[in-house]
């Protein structure tokens, strides 16, 4: 689903809440990307934005792209890696997930 | 290249269609800031040898990224979906938005120097600044004008 919707790997940096504040949203589409889920991104020129878990405030994701980046900092985790094509891989030694395990994960930071 | 004469490929939505032609002539990727903030991060495309077709696209909605390319996008998903040089038949294709055949592999890595120093990506493949990128490319370009002539 990320890479259909961002045309490659989507690199996104979790704010939680109150960590974003959209200042201009004239042109912000979102877009139910699942049943859970929604896509933020700009109708005029199709940058990618954010994603949101529908039920959840708490929690936003923004694409890396749209920010500058701090130096120092490195991916920290890859999810869906069952659902990763073979034609391209991150360097690094971060954690990989598959998507089983990443919502078994998520479960358990909820049930802590 | 691949062998498959027709790729199809699609927005997440479906309200926006193509279909790649001929082989794919390999998946290049970019880190210019342009590509990243437009695909989130790094652009990754795909050429096909006889272009491509748009088989659904009232959906589809370009946008003047510079001087000399527009971008495609669905305006129902947001999906990014193509890169044209302005008034020519290059296109290329996300690769995300395409089933992409396996054993391909990242040819080339383009402006380099924009990359940020959080990702890499892995291989051993080409590596060009924007600066060798373009001059290869006005290169592979004089020599097809040369092989049309």
């Amino acid at each position: 689903m990320c890479r259909k919707w961002t045309g490659g790997a989507f690199l996104g940096v979790d704010y939680s809440a109150g960590g974003v504040e959209i200042t201009e949203s004239e042109t912000l589409s979102w877009y139910d990307s699942s049943e859970w889920a929604q896509r933020g991104f700009c109708n005029r020129c199709g940058s990618s934005l954010f994603y949101r878990v529908k039920e959840d405030d708490s929690f936003m994701a923004i694409c890396a792209g749209a920010l500058e980046i701090p130096e120092g900092l490195s991916l920290q985790k890859e999810i869906f890696i069952d659902e990763k094509p073979d034609y391209y891989s991150f360097a690094g030694d971060q954690k990989t997930f598959t998507g089983a395990e990443f919502f078994a994960s998520m479960q358990v930071e909820e049930e802590e | 290249m691949t062998d498959r004469e027709i790729t199809k490929g699609q927005c997440h939505c479906g309200a926006v269609q193509f279909e790649g032609k001929g082989p794919i002539m390999g998946v290049d990727a970019c880190h210019c800031a342009t590509c990243r903030q437009l695909n989130g991060g790094p652009y990754m495309g795909v050429r096909f040898h006889n272009g491509i077709t748009l088989t659904q696209s009232d959906s589809l909605k370009w946008y003047d990224s510079s001087a000399w390319a527009r971008r495609g996008f669905c305006g129902d998903c947001g999906s990014s979906l193509l890169y044209n040089l302005k008034g020519t038949e290059f296109y290329a294709v996300s690769s995300g938005c395409i089933d992409m055949p396996a054993g391909m592999t990242i040819g080339q890595e383009g402006f380099i120097e924009e990359k940020p120093d959080f990702y890499d990506l892995a291989g051993e493949h080409t590596r060009l600044t924007g600066a060798e990128a373009f001059a290869l490319f006005q290169k592979d370009n004089a020599q097809k004008d040369d092989d049309n002539d």
